[in-house]
This record gives structure tokens, C-alpha cells and sequence, in this order.
């Protein structure tokens, strides 16, 4: 308490600084007239030209970074003048802002005065950074969890804490004999080679083919070391530090995966997936697996899935179906409005929009579609019933067995459409027949490290008789019977194409429709449509059909129409995101930065979410169901995370370090997190990096500042609604506004980097520190990571360097030094920084961050009628893998066609009994928030007051309800309709009634974003001060406390247990009158 | 149809301080404007035609407009009559327009150069909706000025209508004269006052009019009558409005109507053209495509 520096005033010094040249720049004062610099002498000598005066478009003044106000990733110029941000625009580069964007080859002096276009967030972004409530130094927990009371402490202080433990909350009462586990104790296995032979020998104990004794005897120096050494395949201890994130992005993501995995040695890094689209990512991961070589298990099985979806071309599409999806006002509005509403304009674009909710995109739309929640896959198989009853599909893509095949045809992707599969006794579908099963031999083949492995071909009908082929040969072309539902050698089978048939035909259209909560003639409509314009018909789907119970499901459906038409790959298809590399794979150099490693650690066991995982194959396996889902198919379950330690299973976690997240406020039924967190029994030691006091930091031991996106590096990806090859660079933009603290003699801003820098150091983890990368090559500054991740973008892809980017001109290389004027060396050393990468890299790298990153031209995006960066590959309508593997909680296996669930079941795929509860709540996003994040944007909140619950006019006179009400939701599982804090207090969900016709009946939503009750909105003690809350911060109603907790479970959100979304949309709720 | 105006979205005309003495709220506006426009862009906006031939995808609207605003510049001062448009079929009420104007004119708290009013109408499950974007009309006959008793806004040989701050007193007689409610009075406020800090983008540099500033109190523009226009710094240094750049649903357009070459032009002609109350008699230059 005793000091005296004030801490939540953010970057004092340079606001100080800030406010002393402006108010001098407005009194004439002669003392900084100095500082006035060009423009001013200029104007005097009355030769300024209106560009010299607009000092915002003079491109020194100007650094090309990347946004990250959502997940959209937009290029954005960050304008600066004396050395404070003072407007965010578009960076024309980039294909996100500027349609079309501007050649690569664009000298950077033409664009000073050329703006890409961003959404409202983005222009408010520097409200973002500039945020009263940002902490500038480490805070430690001076009360009990939740308590809001903080003292600040030294950087290294809390380093060494946090990695020694102890009594580190002795001034706490209740705590004063809790003895915290540090790091150091959690570091357990140390040698990669013993981390080796355990998880070998774990496995043999869980396959009986060696007895816990043995293992015992076997490992008897290493028994500590273990969880639970009668369950060896829990891992090591190890594994009790887990590594969370919310929000993160490639660079970061590398190196927090370095410390927790490669380095520290634990399996529990995990991300947040599926709190944003968890379904949707595994449903095409789930299409894309392939039936190929596996390098690990050194056979052929389906493998190499990739975790990733597809999104309609906008910018050439002629029809889309876009169900579940808000680009207007969620993520991608700044480059899918354009292309969509001048599609519109021109007459090029015709759309459909299913959602129960009237958004700004259902508003342009040719048919809205106010759909149940939860139905989208009833309403897709009622498409694709018309579509078999109709035959609209395109059978010449569909026959296409193999790659042969579809090269014949001109297509680069083919599906398994008339590839057969076998019927169990009840006529079950299971696995593909495989050709040994017909009689025709295995192939033995070769692989590229030289494992001799069995080919087992596949089988197709032609004409009534089976045929072998392999999937992926390019010479003989094989095409199948599409429907086919027959035997062969006493085998029934059917093919896939066979199955969706059945599967749709379950129902007739009327019947779909009506389960969809649509109308039959409507449905009809969009079906023709969609089979009317070839490949330039497009389902394109998002949060609104993958956060369901049957999320995996409803996705499943819609691809599957994407299947039917045959539009992956074409201009105006379905398309995929491509970015270049930033790790040095592809080339292998300059910097092939995953084997820049001395000693990389083993991790072994199951993690704490058990993702990836089969209960069956766990000593865990007791029958059906297990304690806890399994996801055997899905990963980065961010709603099992927090609950699953507060349970201990499958172990428990002694500490966690959770970076730009928020799962008390952003999860479905988020409530139960801080429960759990704010038990210091069951989360023992919990860190937090983090720019403000938000809702889970609050819980936190420790909170560590961190950068915001406009002062640090990041590659933010693509998305693959972006034809083009790209990766983004965000880079720092403005000086720090936290303290700088020296780790080893250098001198970084507090943040994520720097404090896992000291948390390795202190831990003398091999990867970081002297020789860290390799001999020579020390790891003290994130900086050698992240500007060699640069190098290897700029140096391209080819070995021979013949993809590298131009050297920066000499004008181009004085225009980057001047832009970063206002960065401190600890920052920005131009010789620091050329020194890294080397003098022959460094003007290839100042070329790439002048542009803001790396982005393929308009005109290489496009191949013809196909785009260039193409999936090619094969696309299954029938999931194998996904057939084959069992929900672990009822022993079934899971369906393998495009198949109807209803929504909204438990865990045990019970329906939930929550009678007297008339209106099934949903959540929507506004063009001005982000979900947790932009409160402290007051340009933002100056739009809107607050949000409120949407309600259709009839459901309001049902109620008795009318506009501008007050109004508390409550819910089966939240009768209260509270926030229940703990120490924090309860907060009532309530919020303004809304009465619109844009609505379903039966429906009603919040708009996310509001109703914040920290992040500055309200008052914490840090060193025995009051800092004061903004009111403004917690206006409206943030109701995902509301949302239903599993009922057998009892302290998570519902799951989807194949995609493993966290369930926002299948929750009852009532509206009560306050 | 029923029409009213929907609170979720908003921008709300109370934020903007229309003055005691308005007679014509933003809210008698809409009324009398959806008589006409939301009809006419409602319905049009569930059928959608070639309304012109300009797809961005290929082309780049925005690349057109620059070609356009070069063009202008190269002309004396006097021959240019600078216009907006803006097409109602398009704006998808996102107000990426209403921010960029704030953090380029560091507009305080409730002051809005360019808010989006939304309108709603039709019924479930068919029901219709509108945003309006309302920048300055910039008229030819600006009631504004007419009121101003210190002859402190000025029209421009271009079209511009300006507040000359150097010549505002702060008497707000703009303010309730305008038919479109577009100036506001600056009474100094920050957003980020009473937080632990006033953040330094409050204060950070604007070039209105071509003059760099720096807001503190009693300065320029503190207490004065303030407005849209159209950005003339920008003009001035080759680039587009604020809001015409960021427009993210390609629905605001910008150019000299003296041009015809220019797609502001095209535009006029198309047809569509709908000018906002026109009764009162300023003749706007701003004009929507409904």
C-alpha cells in the first residue's frame, strides 16, 4: 500500500508528454515551437501545399498494421502525429479494405493518400488502446478472489512467485497457511527422452500389455513425476499447468505453444475454438480427412483433417443461401458488404438469408427465412429432398470417383458420393468396403520415409459391377454409380449419395419445412434457385447453424448442398483461406524457425479437456457415460476447460495461465466459470494476462498487462472468403503505454512476450535464453522471433529464394524510419532489428512491413473459371471417421451422412424439460461491438445507449409487454436471473424490451457486447486507492448467464459432442416485468 | 405502412442536442421523408434490378471517384460543385461513415456530423427496413447562414457550407434554423472526461477547414456552431471525405457535378434521385437514390 504511483493511470508518462505538446502546439509556446516540426516551418514560409497541411496524409506520418477489434484481421493505416494515434483507416494493400485492393508492387509513397474502408469498430480501434482502465504494471490479489482489491508488484517479484509457490497469499484471509504450487514443481519430467519411454509404456498399460506393476518397477525413479502413477496415460505433472488463450493469432500462438509445449512440456494448451464456431471448424475438418499414409501410425487411415471450413466467394457468386451468418454486422463486414451489396446493385447477386433474426443482412436479402433455432440442418435436407426428388444435382461431378476423374471433368476437388459403404446387420451404414473385400489384393507401397505399408483401394458400382480405384490416382479415371443399394460377395452396401437419399427422404419437403419453421412454397423456391446458376450457387453458413447441440449436424447438411452442386474451388463457389508461411517450412529457411529448438520436451498423457481423445482408449474407461464428455473428434473445447478442472477430471490443475480471454463473460452459462475460479482449492494459482480488470481477470492471482493490437506483432491469417494468398502483419503502431522492465540486459514492454520470456528463464526452460534457438542464436527479446517470422514471409516460399518480395527502395527505407519515429528502442532499433535478420533480409523485410504484410494481386487470384489457391482434394459426403468413433456418453456411434438431431438436448441426448420457459433465446452481434472487448470504446457506445431483448409484437402482447419496458430473463437454469459473483455481488440480467417485426415469434435476442460489470465499469481498489468505474461501461444486458447449463453436468454450457460447439442458441427463457 | 423509428441501432437524434428552439425534430423529418423514400427504397430494396452498371468488384467505385476528385482538382476553384450521394439501397446502417467522422473531426460526446437515422416498417415476416445516412445537406440557399448573426457560415463558390469559428460566437441560431437539424453547438466536453484520464486522442491534431487544432477549452471549436464539410481539408489534399472512403457498403458517393464524366453525375441522372424535404426550400446539394 504503500505506493505511492498511481497504476491504473495508463502510459502517464506519455500522456503527460501528449498533453504538454498539444496544449503548447495551441498556445504558440515558444519552448516547443521546435517540435512543430516540416509542416509548421513550411506554412511560415507560406509555401505549404494542402497535402503538407493535412498532416494525416503525409505517409510519414503513417505505419500499416492490422486490426484486431474482431477477428477479421482488416489492414488498417495507423495515422500518427507527435507521436499519438490520432485516426485508424484501411490499409490499401490489403484485400480486406480496398476492392480491388492495390497492386503489391504499389510504391508506398502513392499511398498517402489512398484509404481502405473499415467498420466502426476499427475506426474507433485507437479508443482501444487509449483506455483510462488499461493497468501498466503486474497487480497481485491483495483480497479474496473476486474481491476487486489488488496491490501492484514488481515484474520479477511476480515471475519469481509464481515459479517458486509458497505462502504467496499469506495477507489474504482464509489463505494465510495455503501453500501455492509454483511452476518449478509442475516441471516434473525434464528429460525428453524418459518423457518418451513413459508415454510408450503408458500406452502399453492402457492396451493390458503391461501391468501397473511393471510399469511401477519400471519407472520407479520417475513415479513422482506422474499424476497418478496407476494411471500413467494421465501424463506428468506437467500437465497440471495448462496454457488457455481467447483471442489469439500465428507469432504469439507459436511462441505460447514453445513455452507450454515444446518447452515446458504439458499437453493443456488449449484455445477457444469453440466458443466462436467449434461445429463448423470440425464439421470440415471432419469432410476433409483423407484416406491416405499416416507418418505416425505408419498406415493407411483417414487422417489429415484439416481444422478450417469454407465460405462462399461474395465477390462473384450469383445466389447465395447464407443461413446463420451476419456479415454486416458481425465479423468481415469491412470487405464482404462491399462485395455483396455491389452484387446487389449490379444485379449480379441474388441472396437468401435464413435467421431468426431480421439482420442488416436479411434486410437486403431477396427472401428472409426466419427459421426455429436449431433446425438448419432440417432446413437444408429439405433442399436436398427436392434436390434428389428433382435430380438437380450435378451427377457428372458427383460420379467422379477419384481425382482422375474430376481432372477429366475439369474440377479440382471430387467426393465419395458413389463410393460404396458397408450395412451392418440392421442396415447401419459403417466403414467403405474396401477392395480385399472383394477379392482384389492390397497394394503394397513405399512412403517417403521409407515405410513399406498396404494400400487397401476402394469400391465404387459401375453399371451394376464393383470396381476398385484409389481416391487419389491421377491416371485412371473412375467414376461410380450414384445410387446404389445392393450387395456384393454377401456384403450389402450402399453408396453415400445412396444414404443422403435416405436420409432426406425421411421426410418430405413439407415436413422439413415445417420442422424448420418455414414455409414449403419457400423452401421450394430457394431449392430451385440454388440449383439455377451452376457453380455460383453457394450455402454459406457461420455461428447461427454450428452453436447447437446438433451444431456438427446442421453443418454437416449444409456443406453437403455445397456437395450437390459441385461448387468447391470455382469462382463464385465455396472457397478456402490460403496464407503464406511465416515458420520457414516450406523453404526451409532462412530462419526454419520449428527447428530452431535445442531440446524439445516430449508432452504425453490425456489433456484436461480430452480432446482428440477416445474414452475407450483411456484407463479412464469405466462405461457409458463417462464422467465428462470425451472429444474424440474436436479440440480447443474452451467450455469443458475451466469446469473440468473444477472437477479434477481427469486430473486436477494446480495453475493456469489464460491469455486475452474471458470465459466468465464470453461463454454460454459463463457463470459457472467463476464459480469454479473463484475457489481457490479447485484453481489453485491462476494468471491472467490481460490490458484491463475484466470480468475473469477479476478472479486472478495475478494480472500481467499486456500490449494491445496496435503495439505489438502478430500474423493474423486469413479467412476464406478472401480468394487471395495473404498474411497480414500487425506490428507496432505506437509506443507501448505499459512500463518497460529489463530481461537481461534488454530493455521490452511488460507483456504476454516478456512474461513468458522471464517465466522460461526463471524456469531455465530449454528454447529460451542463451542458445535458446540454437548455438549462437540466444532468445532473449521478442523480437528474434518475430521478425524472423517476418524474413521467412518476405523471403517466400521457394528454396532458391525466387518467391522473395523486392528489396525496399532507398525513399521506401527512409519513409520506415521516419514513420517510427515515436517508437522507443525498446521497441523499434533499426539496427537492433536489421541485425536479426541480417543485412541482406532487412530491406525485403521493411518492404513487407510497409505494406502491412504480404498480398497475393487480384489478378493471380483467379485461374479462369476456378480460384487459384484451391482446395483440390477430396471432399467427403460421408465421413468415415466420424461413423466409426462413439459418443461417450451413451456408447452410440455417431452418424457419418448428413443427418437431422433435433436441438437443444443434454449431454445425454436428453430432451431438456424446460416447460413454462415460452421464448428460446438468442444471441446476435451489432455492427459496433465486438463480444468482450470494446466497451471502452466511447465513440461506440456514443451510438447506442444500451441493448435490450427482442421481441415480436405478438410475443410483447402475449407478455404484456410494450417498447422501452424493463425486463429480467430467467431461465430453467438461472431462475434468478442473476449473475451470481461470489464476493463480486449478483448482478440482475435485465435489460429494455424491444419490440420489433423483425423477429420470429417465439424468439428473442440480445445483441452482444453490453452490460459489462468490470472492465472499467466498476470500482477496484489497487494499492488502498479507489479507482472509480464508468457507469457508461455497464449499461444494457449481457444475458449469457441465462444460457443452459447441461443438467447433468451442472456447471457448463450445453455441448455439441461431435463439433463441440458451446451452445448459445437452444435455451428457453421467460421475460419478466421489472 | 407503419413506420417508426427503431431504437436498437439508432443513433439517437436526442444525443445530438437539436436545440430548444427546433421546430422540426430529425423524428418530423422522417416521417415526412418515409412517406416518400421508404416506401419507394423498401420495396425497391426486395427487388433487386440493375440499378447501375457499376459492379466494384471489377471496377473499384471508389478507384472511379478518385479518378473524378483528381480530375476536379486540376480545375480552377471556382468550376467545381462538389455533391453527395448516397444510396439508400446499399447503406447498410453499419455507421463506419458516423465514427470515421468522429475520429477525423474529434467530434465530443452527442455530436454526430453524420448520424444514420433507421427506420423500420412492414410487419413479421415480411417486415422492411431503412438507414439514412444525414451528413450536411450543404444547401444552395442554407438556412444556416441565413440565420447566423455574425455572418459566421459561409457557402463557397463550390457548393461548401462552412462554420468560420473564427467569426462564431456560439448565438446557435443555426442550430434551430436548419430544416435538417445538421449543425450542433461544442460545449467542450470529452468523451473520456471524468475517467482516471483524459486520453491523449482528445486532444490529438484535426485539420478542419485547414487549420491544425487541438481541442481545449475555450478554443476553437469549443463553443461554436459546428458541421459537416464535407471534409474540404481532404479535398483540399486529394483524398475523399471520411465517410465516402470508409463507406463500407459502397453506398456514399462523392465528385464534382460540373464533371460529366463523373460517376456523381451518372448518378444524378439515374433516376433514382430523391432530395431530403425539399419544401423547405434550401435546395440540398446532398441528394439520396432511393
Amino acid at each position: 500500500m504503500a505506493n505511492d504511483k498511481p497504476i491504473l493511470d495508463p502510459k502517464l508518462k506519455l500522456t503527460r508528454r501528449c498533453l504538454l505538446k498539444s496544449s503548447a502546439f495551441l498556445g504558440g509556446s515558444a519552448l516547443l515551437s521546435s517540435m512543430l516540426g516540416r509542416s509548421q516551418a513550411l506554412a511560415e514560409a507560406g509555401s505549404l501545399s494542402a497535402q503538407d497541411r493535412y498532416e494525416l496524409a503525409d505517409i510519414r506520418n503513417q505505419i500499416q498494421t492490422v486490426c484486431m477489434q474482431c477477428n477479421t484481421g482488416c489492414g488498417i493505416k495507423a495515422k500518427i502525429i507527435d507521436g499519438v494515434l490520432a485516426k485508424i483507416e484501411g490499409n490499401p494493400y490489403s484485400p480486406w479494405t480496398k476492392s480491388p485492393h492495390l497492386p503489391y508492387a504499389t510504391p508506398l509513397a502513392d499511398i498517402a493518400t489512398i484509404d481502405g474502408a473499415i467498420c466502426p469498430k476499427g475506426q474507433a480501434g485507437l479508443q482501444h488502446a487509449y483506455d483510462p482502465y488499461r493497468i501498466v504494471k503486474v497487480l497481485k490479489r491483495a483480497g479474496r478472489r473476486g474481491e476487486g482489491k489488488w496491490v501492484s508488484i514488481d515484474f520479477h517479484k511476480a515471475i519469481k512467485e509464481i515459479v517458486k509457490g509458497g505462502k504467496l497469499f499469506k495477507n489474504v484471509p482464509g489463505e494465510e497457511s495455503r501453500e501455492v504450487t509454483g511452476l518449478k514443481d509442475l516441471y516434473a519430467v525434464k528429460d525428453p527422452g524418459v518423457a518418451k519411454d513413459l508415454a510408450a509404456a503408458a500406452k502399453k498399460v492402457v492396451k493390458k500389455e503391461m501391468t501397473p506393476a511393471e510399469f511401477r518397477h519400471k519407472f520407479s525413479d520417475h513415479l513422482d513425476s506422474l499424476i497418478d502413477p496407476d494411471k500413467p496415460d494421465l501424463g506428468p505433472k506437467n500437465n497440471q499447468f495448462a496454457f488457455v488463450w481467447g483471442r489469439l493469432k500465428a507469432g504469439r500462438g507459436e511462441l505460447i505453444r514453445r513455452f507450454t509445449s515444446d518447452a515446458f512440456g504439458s499437453v493443456n494448451a488449449h484455445g477457444h475454438t469453440t466458443v466462436c464456431q467449434g461445429s463448423l471448424y470440425f464439421t470440415g475438418k471432419a469432410m476433409s480427412e483423407q484416406y491416405q499414409y499416416d507418418e505416425k501410425d505408419k498406415k493407411v487411415k483417414w487422417t489429415g483433417g484439416q481444422k478450417f471450413f469454407w465460405e462462399v466467394d461474395d465477390l462473384n457468386a450469383e445466389f447465395v443461401l447464407y443461413a446463420g451468418v451476419s456479415p454486416m454486422e458481425g465479423n468481415y463486414l469491412s470487405y464482404r458488404a462491399p462485395r455483396i451489396m455491389d452484387g446487389v446493385a449490379s444485379g449480379r447477386l441474388k441472396f437468401a438469408v435464413v435467421d431468426p433474426r431480421f439482420s442488416s443482412l436479411a434486410s437486403k436479402a431477396w427472401k428472409w427465412l426466419p427459421n426455429k433455432p436449431g433446425t438448419e440442418g432440417a432446413f437444408a435436407l429439405g433442399i436436398t429432398r427436392w434436390i434428389m426428388d428433382n435430380k438437380r444435382y450435378d451427377a457428372k461431378a458427383l460420379a467422379n470417383a477419384n481425382k482422375a476423374a474430376a481432372a477429366a471433368d475439369k474440377e479440382s476437388t471430387w467426393t465419395n458420393a458413389c463410393w460404396l459403404i458397408k450395412l451392418d446387420k440392421e442396415g447401419h451404414p459403417g466403414e467403405f468396403l474396401r477392395a480385399s473385400e472383394i477379392g482384389t489384393a492390397k497394394e503394397t507401397r513405399k512412403a517417403k520415409d521409407g515405410t513399406e505399408y498396404e494400400f487397401d483401394r476402394l469400391v465404387v458400382m459401375q453399371g451394376g459391377k464393383p470396381a476398385a480405384f484409389d481416391p487419389y490416382d491421377e491416371k485412371n479415371a473412375v467414376e461410380g454409380d450414384l445410387i446404389v443399394d445392393g450387395e456384393v460377395n454377401g456384403i450389402k452396401v450402399k453408396s453415400s449419395l445412396k444414404l443422403l437419399q435416405e436420409s432426406a427422404g425421411e421426410k418430405t419437403v413439407a415436413e422439413w419445412a415445417e420442422v424448420a419453421g418455414v414455409s414449403a412454397a419457400d423452401l421450394e423456391e430457394v431449392a430451385r434457385e440454388f440449383t439455377s446458376h451452376g457453380k455460383k450457387a453457394v450455402a454459406d453458413i457461420h455461428r447461427g447453424v454450428s452453436q447447437h447441440t446438433n451444431g456438427y449436424y446442421n453443418c454437416h447438411a449444409m456443406f453437403t448442398l455445397n456437395l450437390l452442386v459441385g461448387n468447391f474451388d470455382w469462382k463464385g463457389g465455396l472457397i478456402k483461406a490460403s496464407t503464406y508461411d511465416i515458420m520457414g517450412e516450406k523453404a526451409k529457411g532462412p530462419f526454419d524457425l520449428k527447428k530452431f529448438h535445442p531440446l524439445k520436451a516430449n508432452p504425453f498423457g490425456v489433456d484436461i479437456i480430452r480432446a482428440n481423445s477416445k474414452y475407450e482408449d483411456s484407463s479412464l474407461f469405466t462405461g457409458y457415460p463417462a464422467k465428462r464428455p470425451w472429444f474424440p473428434l474436436a479440440s480447443d473445447i474452451y467450455q469443458e476447460i475451466v469446469p473440468s478442472l473444477g472437477d479434477a477430471y481427469p486430473y486436477p490443475v494446480k495453475a493456469m495461465i489464460l491469455y486475452m480471454g474471458t470465459p466468465v463473460y464470453s461463454l454460454p452459462a459463463g457463470h459457472t466459470n467463476a464459480k469454479i475460479m473463484a475457489d481457490v482449492e479447485k484453481l489453485p494459482l491462476l494468471v491472467t494476462s490481460d490490458i484491463t480488470i475484466g470480468e475473469t481477470s477479476v478472479y486472478a492471482d495475478y494480472i500481467f498487462p499486456d500490449l494491445t493490437y496496435l503495439e505489438r506483432w502478430e500474423f493474423h491469417g486469413s479467412h476464406p472468403t478472401i480468394a487471395q494468398k495473404v498474411q497480414p502483419v500487425r506490428q507496432p503502431a505506437i509506443a507501448p503505454l505499459v512500463e518497460t522492465i529489463k530481461l537481461k540486459g534488454q530493455e521490452m514492454p511488460i507483456c504476454l512476450e516478456s512474461m513468458i520470456l522471464a517465466l522460461a528463464l526463471e524456469l531455465d526452460l530449454a528454447g529460451f535464453g542463451m542458445d535458446g534457438f540454437k548455438d549462437g542464436m540466444s532468445f532473449y527479446h521478442p523480437d528474434e522471433y518475430y521478425l524472423r517470422m517476418v524474413a521467412n514471409l518476405a523471403f517466400g516460399e521457394k528454396e532458391d529464394g525466387s518467391a522473395a518480395v523486392p528489396d525496399a527502395s532507398g525513399e521506401e527505407m527512409r519513409i520506415f524510419l521516419d514513420a517510427r519515429r515515436h517508437l522507443p528502442k525498446s521497441v523499434f532499433d533499426a539496427r537492433r532489428w536489421e541485425k536479426i535478420v541480417g543485412e541482406k533480409l532487412w530491406p525485403k523485410v521493411v518492404y513487407v512491413l510497409n505494406r502491412g504484410g504480404r498480398f497475393q494481386d487480384m489478378e493471380k487470384s483467379y485461374d479462369g473459371d476456378m480460384v487459384a489457391n484451391k482446395y483440390a482434394s477430396l471432399a467427403n459426403m460421408y465421413c468415415e471417421k466420424t461413423g466409426a468413433t462413439k459418443n461417450s456418453m451413451t456408447g452410440k456411434k455417431f452418424h457419418g451422412i448428413a443427418s437431422y438431431v433435433p436441438p437443444a438436448l443434454d449431454c445425454l441426448g436428453k430432451p431438456l424439460p424446460d416447460d413454462g420457459f415460452p421464448l428460446q433465446l438468442i444471441t446476435y452481434r451489432s455492427a459496433y461491438h465486438t463480444k468482450s472487448r470494446t466497451v471502452s470504446n466511447y465513440w461506440l457506445l456514443d451510438l447506442q445507449d444500451e441493448n435490450g431483448f427482442l421481441l415480436n409484437p405478438d410475443d410483447a402482447s402475449r407478455f404484456g409487454f410494450k417498447d422501452g419496458d424493463r425486463a429480467k430473463v430467467v431461465s430453467a437454469s438461472n431462475p434468478e436471473g442473476v449473475w451470481d459473483l461470489g464476493l463480486a455481488g449478483k448482478k440482475p440480467m435485465i435489460g429494455r424490451v424491444i419490440v420489433t417485426e423483425g423477429i420470429r415469434p417465439g424468439v428473442t435476442g440480445f445483441s452482444l457486447g453490453w452490460g459489462h460489470w468490470a472492465y472499467g465499469a466498476n470500482d477496484v481498489e489497487v494499492d488502498g486507492r479507489t479507482i472509480k468505474g464508468d457507469p457508461r461501461r455497464g449499461k444494457g444486458v449481457h444475458a449469457n448467464a441465462a444460457i443452459r447449463v447441461d443438467p447433468h453436468l451442472g456447471n457448463v454450457c450445453l455441448s455439441d459432442l461431435i463439433g463441440a460447439s458451446a451452445v448459445f442458441y437452444d435455451t428457453r427463457v421467460r421475460l419478466e416485468k421489472v | 405502412m407503419t413506420t417508426k423509428k427503431e431504437d436498437e441501432g439508432g443513433a439517437s437524434p436526442a444525443s445530438a442536442s437539436p436545440g430548444p428552439a427546433a421546430e422540426m425534430s430529425r423524428g418530423d423529418i422522417l416521417k415526412s421523408m418515409s412517406a416518400g423514400v421508404l416506401a419507394l427504397a423498401g420495396l425497391a430494396a426486395l427487388a433487386p434490378g440493375r440499378a447501375f452498371a457499376a459492379d466494384a468488384g471489377a471496377q473499384g467505385l471508389v478507384d472511379r471517384m478518385r479518378q473524378d476528385l483528381a480530375r476536379a482538382l486540376k480545375k480552377p476553384a471556382g468550376s467545381r460543385r462538389w455533391a453527395m450521394a448516397i444510396d439508400l439501397k446499399k447503406c447498410i446502417g453499419c455507421r463506419a461513415c458516423t465514427v470515421a467522422c468522429v475520429s477525423e473531426n474529434k467530434t465530443p460526446p452527442g455530436m454526430h456530423y453524420r448520424p444514420v437515422y433507421e427506420e423500420a416498417g412492414g410487419s413479421y415476416p415480411a417486415p422492411k427496413r431503412k438507414y439514412t445516412p444525414r451528413p450536411c445537406m450543404h444547401c444552395e440557399k442554407p438556412a444556416c447562414l441565413e440565420a447566423c448573426p455574425e455572418k459566421a457560415i459561409k457557402r463557397r463558390d463550390d457548393g461548401i457550407v462552412y462554420v468560420d469559428y473564427d467569426l462564431c460566437k456560439g448565438a446557435q441560431a443555426c442550430v434551430s434554423a436548419c430544416p435538417y437539424d445538421v449543425p450542433l453547438y461544442d460545449e467542450g466536453k470529452l468523451h473520456t472526461d471524468n475517467t482516471p484520464a483524459v486520453q491523449p486522442y482528445e486532444k490529438a491534431a484535426t485539420f478542419e477547414m485547414g487549420v491544425k487544432r487541438s481541442r481545449s477549452a475555450g478554443a476553437a471549436p469549443v463553443n461554436r456552431a459546428r458541421k459537416c464539410t464535407y471534409c474540404f481539408h481532404r479535398l483540399d489534399a486529394g483524398m475523399l471525405p471520411a465517410c465516402t472512403t470508409t463507406c463500407v457498403g459502397h453506398a456514399t458517393f462523392f465528385g464534382d457535378l460540373n464533371d460529366s464524366e463523373s460517376l456523381i453525375v451518372e448518378l444524378s441522372k439515374s433516376g433514382r434521385v430523391q432530395r431530403l424535404k425539399e419544401s423547405a426550400g434550401t435546395k440540398p446539394t446532398t441528394f439520396y437514390l432511393v
